[in-house]
């Protein structure tokens, strides 16, 4: 068990080549579940790998369990990683597998013996003990990869995607196992996912990375609710959040954003900051869940408004997703009850609470920081 | 499902059975063949082959074995033979399969230019290296020993050892050694308890051929071996043609002798020697 601290941890491969992990710092406290999460190519497996030491670090201070480790090599730092592969040893059997890491750190052959059996029945392997990995399928792998890492009972547990070999269910069930063997442990885990929904449900706060940087740290809500900038809140969320471009205006009855298309009061914002956006270009935004077709579904709230053509109508069951078009190439999701009576090419007129606004810097996409939306939660 | 189809269309599949049948066949018989006559020759002797050359042996003179190996010195070229091959064998072999792992996994100055030199040596024949060898043999005195001609055998299977392992041993995925790191193991362990099992079949595959091609190496032997008893084996057999009169009783004994090796190395590894060639199945 251990606390974890990345200080300004820089990844540059070679000497002129380029920055994939740019001055990251991040703070794991101990026994938390931390989640990094971000597109494809932004650094995570670079920073997981780091933090495992099989990969140098160009600069930055990395400590685990207040031990700074930059020169300690992999298997001195007490973690246990779980690949996106797997890694099992082919030509070893599944108990040597769960085994081949104990023997070399010289345990008795009766304490192997205990985790192996401890670890294979918790997981449910006992009756594959003896067979060599290309006689498993891809769930039961996934386990035996689990129980290599289990086995060791290390400090800090690294994932990098262990899930995205699986099929949806498979997914769900081990999403489940993985959460529970982190109650049980206890132990600090940092688990690597591009998929939103693992880090939704499965981290106990949330790393989310853009082009090797940091973008925003929080717990999973906290991050959805108020996103940091422009890119978490479209990286979170699906439909991803709706965006367009606004100007910030004053009227008698207060502060509000208008463009060609739409138009809001702006009530989260102290009038000290709206004041100094006054006629200046911002990012307005809105989630898909927010938008009504109905202006009496929100009641007495003040209620902002968005107008387009309709481009697509899907109906998905259980909801039906709105497509329009706010302006050219621009294109809002709404996320409406399952009768939407509208047809394409039709102009229509979609309500949010105005509480459910967003903005953001048009140039730096850095969220304008306004009291904390009403909690959704409650 | 499957029973339709067979009805359906039995008669091109029976075709299909056939000539392959027929063509393996032929084949068989084709490469069988002079081998079958070579065994047949070697129990009868020079004087009933002359007679009749393809004639099957009216009586099986075994006794040629015992004449060629005690009386025609074949026991020491097939001693020879053994001491040079097997060590040459096993020195390209380990140092082959680390020298492939070296260049496969490690990042390092020069690695490709190491790479590209050693598959260049591959290109050439060996034969033009053969007065340059010879001379530094000389200079070392090294020349007309066995252990010149070892040294010389690993240089000459060396290149070709490494080119083959590389390629395999570049598709053992990152993840196997990054996995074995985190369980605690250096370098030399990660070679010995990872590489070596997981590539065996690429290894025995090597082994094999090394081992044919050395065992029946003749060019190289017959210029830096001079005395008779540190001849190998093909040179061995070639003294029994003279350039009047050719002893083909005793050479046929003398190459089956030499057979026997060849088939037990490959019946051995040839499970794994398959696998090698079916390989790539690296999960
Ligand atoms: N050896 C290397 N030399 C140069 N660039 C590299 C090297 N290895 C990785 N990169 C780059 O580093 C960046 C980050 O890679 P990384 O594997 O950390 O991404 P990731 O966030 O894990 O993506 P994914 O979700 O696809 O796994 C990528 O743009 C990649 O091209
Ligand atoms: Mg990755």
């Amino acid at each position: 068990m251990a606390v974890v601290t990345l200080d300004q941890i820089t990844k540059q491969y070679g000497p002129t080549g380029p920055v994939v992990v740019d001055h990251v710092d991040i703070h794991i406290a101990d026994g938390e579940f931390m989640v990094l999460l971000g597109p494809s190519g932004c650094g995570k497996s670079t920073t997981l790998r780091m933090i495992a030491g099989l990969e140098e670090i160009s600069s930055g201070k990395l400590s685990i369990g207040n031990r700074v480790v930059n020169q300690v090599p992999a298997k001195d730092r007490d973690i246990a990683m779980v690949f996106q592969s797997y890694a099992l040893y082919p030509h070893m059997s599944v108990a040597e597998n769960l085994a081949f890491g104990l023997r070399r750190r010289k345990f008795a052959a009766a304490e192997v013996d205990r985790r192996v059996s401890e670890a294979a029945s918790i997981l449910g392997l006992t009756p594959l003990l003896e067979r060599k990995p290309s006689a498993l399928s891809g769930g039961q792998r996934q386990r035996v990869a689990l129980g290599r890492a289990m086995v060791r009972e290390p400090m800090v547990f690294l994932f990098d995607e262990p899930l995205s070999n699986l099929d949806a269910a498979l997914r769900v069930n081990t999403r489940t196992e993985i959460i529970k063997q982190h109650k049980r442990l206890g132990s600090t885990m940092i688990y690597v996912t591009h998929d939103q929904v693992e880090a939704m449900t499965m981290g106990t706060r949330i790393c989310v990375m853009n082009a090797g940087k940091v973008a925003q740290i929080g717990a999973p809500l906290d991050v959805y609710w108020e996103p940091a900038d422009t890119f978490v809140a479209r990286f979170l969320g699906s439909p991803p959040m709706n965006l367009a471009s606004a100007m910030v205006a004053s009227s008698a009855t207060g502060h509000g954003a208008r463009s060609a298309s739409l138009e809001s009061p702006l009530t989260r914002w102290s009038p000290a900051v709206l004041g100094s956006l006054i006629d200046k270009k911002i990012t307005f935004g809105v989630r898909a869940e927010d938008l009504f077709m109905n202006k009496a579904a929100l009641g007495s709230e003040p209620a902002g408004l968005v107008r387009g053509r309709v481009i697509a109508v899907e109906p998905l069951g259980a909801e039906t997703l709105l497509l329009i078009e706010v302006e050219p190439g621009v294109e809002w999701t709404a996320r409406l009850p399952r009768h939407v009576p509208v047809s394409t090419d039709e102009i229509v007129e979609l309500y949010y609470p105005a509480s459910a606004a967003f903005i953001f810097d048009a140039t730096t996409g850095r969220a304008v920081i306004g009291e904390a939306r009403r909690d959704p939660r409650q | 499902m499957a029973d339709t189809l067979a009805e359906r269309a039995p008669l091109p599949r029976f075709f299909s059975r056939g000539a392959l049948a027929l063509v393996l066949g032929i084949y068989t018989f084709y490469t069988l063949g002079p081998f079958l006559w070579l065994m047949t020759m070697s129990v009868r002797t020079t004087a009933e082959i002359s007679t009749d050359h393809y004639a099957f042996p009216k009586k099986f003179h075994w006794e040629q074995f015992r004449i060629a190996w005690i009386d025609s010195d074949f026991a020491t070229y097939f001693w020879n033979s053994t001491i040079v091959v097997v060590s040459a064998v096993a020195v390209v072999t380990l140092f082959g399969a680390a020298a492939a792992h070296a260049l496969a996994r490690y990042r390092f100055r020069g690695n490709r230019a190491v790479y590209g030199i050693l598959f260049s040596s591959i290109i050439f024949p060996p034969q033009i290296t053969l007065i340059s060898l010879y001379q530094i043999l000389v200079d070392y005195n090294l020349y007309n020993s066995l252990l010149g001609l070892t040294l010389v055998y690993v240089s000459l299977q060396l290149p070709l050892t490494v080119y083959l392992l590389e390629g395999f041993f570049a598709r053992i995925p990152q993840d196997l050694f990054d996995a074995a790191k985190i369980d605690g193991y250096g370098d030399l362990e990660i070679f010995r308890r990872i590489v070596l099992p997981i590539g065996m079949p690429a290894i025995a595959t090597t082994l094999i051929l090394n081992f044919i091609q050395l065992w029946n190496e003749f060019l190289f032997a017959v210029v830096l071996i001079t005395d008779p008893d540190k001849r190998t084996l093909p040179v061995g057999i070639r003294a029994f043609m003279g350039d009047h009169f050719q002893d083909i009783g005793m050479i046929a004994t003398g190459v089956m002798i030499s057979v026997i090796p060849v088939i037990i190395v490959y019946v051995f590894f040839s499970e794994k020697l398959i696998r090698g060639m079916t390989a790539g199945a690296i999960k």
